[in-house]
């Protein structure tokens, strides 16, 4: 200031500035509040009105849910005798163990768990950065794994066929999970350390003969290990619950895709009896509802194979419902692929790009990409569309959650098991559309 | 500039297409009308005319994108099969570029340029990744190789394009209409890689409305109209002194515009 008058010569006279008007508050959550609901005085109120409904609408159901609810109870009489008005939660306790595994036996669940837990181990690399060949090891997964999974759940005498590839399986997720941490450590891969000696053989094929000579030795000694271990036979009639769910809705997934893209190109094929058979397949699958496959599957499949073979339900059941889900999951390809411009075709043509390299290495990483949406919303209702395979008497976890209201302790309790397993449908439902949001996110920061 | 016949380049007299009689018809429209045009060697045709004249529909012919139903296409002497021998020969000989460049949105530029060799010469990755970072360094875009199609400028991409069908050592280059989808202010990059290809002895055949790049490099223009060659010659003939009155109309519009 001072030098500024001194500047200027002469001292200015000092005028106060007008006081500005007081901030009102735009920003946190206070200032959210005023400015979008109590604005002025007519969205005041609107506000208040609103509120007013929504306690009216909400109160019931959250005095049902969960103040007037019972937690403990040994039967429903005891819990209609404690609050009437109430739902009556300590009936779901005593069948979760039901819920989770259907009637598998308590002392080998170990073995559900311990499959799962390795079929999740399995797909934690994907999520990882500097983990290479993600494609390769998830269609190893695909591969490999059920067999490990299926060796798991129903133990008993196995072929040793089936044993090896269990084995085998195992062996590739080990040296998967050394092969990661030896790259975090900046260390060489397991192979490397192979690639001088296998190179005497093959040059060009080093480093993959020396990953399958450790997968190899790897299987030796897990199959070495394990030799002397039994599990117990469960058999498919006892599995159940969330397990059983997950095992349809997965397999079936995974199944859609690839019958799906193969039946979309079958359509487009310009080979008649390919096209025609594709056509067909879709239609008829499409036409009929899925609880006629479903029953068709378990009352008229048989009648095609000799007496003496003795199906498995749960196999005649994944056969209806991948090849259902497979028929839905063309059409759903098909859109993707004529949204393809003729241009790439074109351009993958004039390069000298076959019919299989164009598909697979062009028009289906595009067109699969531009259909994630639909692709998770058919995987979603597939999930959810699997509860229909309680209807033809498989203990999945819709029948096991039916079946509490005619256990002789909880008679009549319907409506909070289905409002439990609700609650566990939406759980596993909305995380796959997040996940599919987060695929499309990434995938489009490419274009 | 301005006579081929002073052109240095030195042609031997292989010749590189010969298309004779070849009808083409879209249900009943009649595109192409006995269509018969030899190109040597190392030589530079300039196809221009009016639209639906058919000019597309003739190189897209050659490169077996469409097909034809009268007529033969020899390639160096080998008559063209519609069959995989045929689609080898292709293959092996001819490059295209088009409008829209149709670069595969999915993959980097170098993946892009990367892809055929890999896959259908069999050539290590390394060395595909060194021959198209050479490529992509001829057509000046060197500093681009990751980044995606859809991230560069219309002429920057189809430069790629081009660097693309020049990984797949083609001799046979042919060109439709690569400038016309283009800013004005992007043409001249690309009509300069287009050149520099031409000094260096590449067959070429380009349907294309710059006039300046016809007379600068082609060595024959062939103007089309109704599905038939009009008019073909050297380019000082054919621009400056057309036998025929559709060209002149033709030539005035383009001119004058």
């Amino acid at each position: 200031m001072d030098n500024q008058q001194k500047k200027h010569g002469a001292l200015l006279k000092f005028v106060p500035r007008p006081d500005r008007p007081p901030i009102t508050i735009t920003y946190g959550p206070v200032g959210w509040l005023k400015k979008n609901l109590f604005g002025n005085l007519w969205n005041s109120l609107l506000t208040i009105t609103v509120f007013f409904l929504l306690f009216l609408l909400l109160k019931p159901f959250l005095e049902w849910t969960l103040f007037k609810a019972v937690w403990s109870a040994s039967t429903r009489r005891e819990c209609l005798s404690i609050s009437p008005d109430g739902a009556c939660w300590a009936g779901i306790f005593p069948w979760v163990n039901n819920l989770l595994y259907g009637l598998y036996p308590d002392a080998l669940q170990w073995r559900v768990n311990l499959a799962f837990a390795i079929g999740l181990l399995w797909f934690v690399p994907l999520a990882l950065k500097k983990v290479q060949q993600k494609i390769l090891f998830a269609l190893m997964g695909v591969m490999l794994f059920p067999f490990l999974a299926n060796y798991l759940f129903l133990g008993g005498d196995r072929s040793s066929v089936h044993y090896i590839v269990a084995c085998s399986a195992l062996a590739y997720l080990l040296t998967l999970y050394i092969n990661i941490i030896l790259t975090y450590l900046n260390g060489k891969r397991l192979e490397q350390h192979l690639e001088t000696f296998m190179e005497r053989f093959s040059k060009k094929r080093a480093a993959l003969l020396g990953h399958s000579t450790i997968w190899f030795f790897l299987t030796v000694v897990i199959a070495y290990v394990f030799k002397d271990q039994a599990l117990e036979h469960v058999g498919v009639d006892a599995w159940g619950g969330l397990f059983l769910t997950l095992i349809i809705s997965g397999v079936s997934i995974v199944m859609a895709l690839p019958i799906g893209i193969i039946l979309a190109l079958g359509r487009r094929s310009e080979m008649p009896i390919i096209k025609w058979f594709s056509i067909s397949t879709i239609e008829v699958v499409r036409s009929v509802p899925m609880i006629t496959v479903l029953f068709m599957s378990v009352t008229m499949l048989p009648l095609f194979f000799p007496n003496t073979m003795e199906l498995n339900k749960l196999v005649q059941v994944l056969v209806a419902v991948c090849l259902f889900a497979g028929a839905y999951m063309a059409e759903t390809v098909r859109g993707g692929l004529q949204a393809i411009s003729r241009g790439q075709y074109d351009a993958a043509k004039s390069l000298g790009l076959g019919y299989w390299r164009t598909m697979i290495f062009i028009i289906l990483p595009q067109a699969l990409r531009i259909m994630i949406p639909n692709i998770v919303t058919s995987f979603i209702s597939l999930f959810k569309d699997t509860t229909l395979v309680s209807i033809i008497g498989l203990f999945d976890i819709m029948l096991m959650a039916r079946n509490i209201s005619i256990d002789k302790n909880w008679l009549g309790l319907h409506t909070e098991p289905l409002v439990a397993i609700s609650v566990l449908f939406f759980v596993f439902c909305y995380s796959m559309s997040e996940y599919s949001q987060r695929l499309e996110k990434k995938l489009n920061t490419n274009r | 500039m301005e006579s081929t016949s002073t052109n240095p380049r030195t042609k031997p007299e292989r010749t590189a297409i010969e298309i004779t009689g070849m009808n083409k018809w879209y249900d009943k429209f009649h595109v192409l009308k006995d269509i018969s045009l030899s190109v040597t060697e190392k030589e530079i045709i300039v196809v221009c005319g009016p639209s639906g004249s058919g000019k597309s529909t003739l190189i897209r012919c050659i490169n077996q994108l469409e097909q034809y139903q009268e007529g033969t296409i020899s390639l160096f002497g080998e008559k063209l099969e519609k069959n995989k021998k045929g689609a080898n020969l292709v293959r092996d000989n001819v490059g295209m570029l088009f409008q829209n460049f149709n670069l595969f949105p999915h993959l980097t530029i170098l993946e892009n340029c990367t892809l055929g060799p890999i896959w259908l010469h069999k050539i290590p990755e390394h060395l595909a990744i060194e021959q198209s970072t050479a490529l992509l360094n001829r057509v000046g875009i060197a500093e681009l190789a990751s980044k995606y199609p859809g991230q560069v400028s219309g002429g920057q991409q189809q430069r790629v394009a081009i660097a693309r069908s020049l990984a797949m050592k083609p001799k046979i280059m042919l060109f439709d209409e690569p400038t016309s989808a283009l800013d004005p202010e992007m043409i001249k990059e690309v009509l300069d890689v287009m050149i520099d290809l031409a000094h260096s002895g590449m067959t070429m055949i380009c349907v294309t409305h710059e006039m300046q790049f016809a007379q600068q490099v082609a060595d024959r223009v062939v103007f089309m109209a109704d599905g038939e060659i009009v008019e073909e010659g050297p380019p000082e003939q054919v621009l400056k002194d057309p036998k025929w009155d559709r060209t002149s109309l033709f030539l005035q519009h383009i001119l004058s515009h």
